[in-house]
């Protein structure tokens, strides 16, 4: 009988500790803005060549993340020059951070109380863990495409720490020419219904003499209600003479 | 390089806002619009870009085979195009920037179908 009491007992304490451990994270889940929806970077809305209609034009911009205008350092601009001497060098299947984050590839925010997770139409993913967790030690970490990113909420904005990125141009030729050592710092917010804007801040004592902030703003799509993601099943693309050109099709 | 020329090197090969993510423009002379009119013999609504291949004629009359690209098929769909929206046989005058190897190629701006709609940069 007493046995009975005992167990009873368990499991009612671990019936209610499970409701408590669920009410408290359906709480966390409240509290966190709503990002849903497909959205795109202000200023990068894609036409249907994909590329600026300035582009070749006296109105043409270079993207921002590669304004000859910001802090580079000599050997900051020694890559930048490197990087657009050297236009047929690499195709990327994707974009790499930060550029993803600047470019007309559609992505969608994930956010849960634990972690974030930046998607885009490339299959290209960052997890942002926003637990509290700290980057791994030195010695736990190693350089990737998308660097590793912890984050925190200051009320509805969201704030990103990522290092360990790997030299953007390495993935994708036409990147900034930010060093291994480069720390990116991001704050996005909702400031209207269907538009968050914020900043990335980019220090590098490589490639850059002072920190450099950009204007980063995304506007989410009427037109489009998912992702759909795919291979890069048609790769026409071949490089010829040191440059690229279309390769026939097949007959 | 200096910081002109490095100016220069930028206004010149401008890696543009709205770039596509697979390759650089360089191969297509952005500044140069050519029409072509012709018929379709494909669409190919693919990653990484999508292609109309466009039979046109040419001064001396003989059908030559264009190839056109485009963006890849999530930006198409974003501007209201579908993988039905240019079907083989259709006749369409197309706006392109034309490779910069002299090639029979380039990149589309706009597409306009026989009786006068314009497919290209449209909403759903």
């Amino acid at each position: 009988m007493k046995t009975i009491y005992l167990m009873t007992l368990f499991l009612l304490g671990n019936s209610l500790a499970v409701h408590a451990q669920t009410n408290s994270r359906t709480e966390a889940f409240a509290q966190l803005p709503d990002w849903r929806g497909v959205w795109i970077a202000e200023g990068f809305e894609p036409g249907i060549s994909g590329f600026a209609e300035t582009l070749g034009t006296p109105d043409a911009k270079p993207h921002p993340l590669v304004d000859p205008q910001a802090p580079w350092s000599e050997e900051g601009r020694k890559g930048l020059a490197a990087m657009f001497g050297n236009q047929a060098a690499r195709k990327a299947a994707g974009w790499g951070f930060p550029m993803m984050m600047k470019g007309p590839a559609p992505l969608q925010f994930l956010i849960t109380p634990e972690e974030t997770l930046i998607v885009n139409i490339y299959q290209e993913v960052r997890h942002i863990y926003t637990d509290g967790r700290a980057h791994p030690p030195e010695e736990d970490r190693w350089v990737t495409t998308w660097g590793d990113s912890i984050g925190r909420w200051e009320g509805d904005t969201l704030v990103i720490d990522t290092i360990s990125v790997r030299e953007p141009v390495r993935f994708f030729q036409m990147s900034p020419p930010l060093s291994d050592r480069a720390h990116y710092v991001e704050r996005l917010r909702m400031t209207a219904p269907d538009y968050i804007e914020g900043e990335l801040t980019i220090e590098d004592a490589v490639s850059l003499t002072k920190p450099w902030v950009v204007k980063t703003a995304y506007r989410r799509t009427p037109n489009m209600d998912r992702l759909v993601q795919d291979t890069f099943d048609n790769d026409r693309s071949e490089v010829e003479d040191g440059a690229f050109t279309i390769a026939p099709a097949a007959p | 390089m200096c910081r002109p020329a490095l100016l220069l090197a930028s206004a010149f090969l401008s890696i543009a806002q709205a770039a596509s993510a697979h390759h650089s423009p360089a191969m297509f002379n952005m500044a140069a619009r050519t029409e072509l009119k012709g018929v379709v013999r494909e669409f190919q609504w693919t990653n990484p870009h999508s292609y109309i291949q466009l039979l046109v004629k040419d001064s001396a009359g003989t059908e030559v085979e264009w190839s056109l690209e485009m963006a890849a098929p999530s930006y198409l769909y974003n501007n209201g195009w579908r993988p039905s929206t240019v079907k083989p046989g259709q006749a369409i005058t197309v706006t392109i920037s034309p490779l910069n190897s002299g090639e029979n190629g380039g990149l589309v701006w706009d597409v306009t179908t026989a009786d006068g709609r314009k497919l290209g940069g449209g909403k759903p």
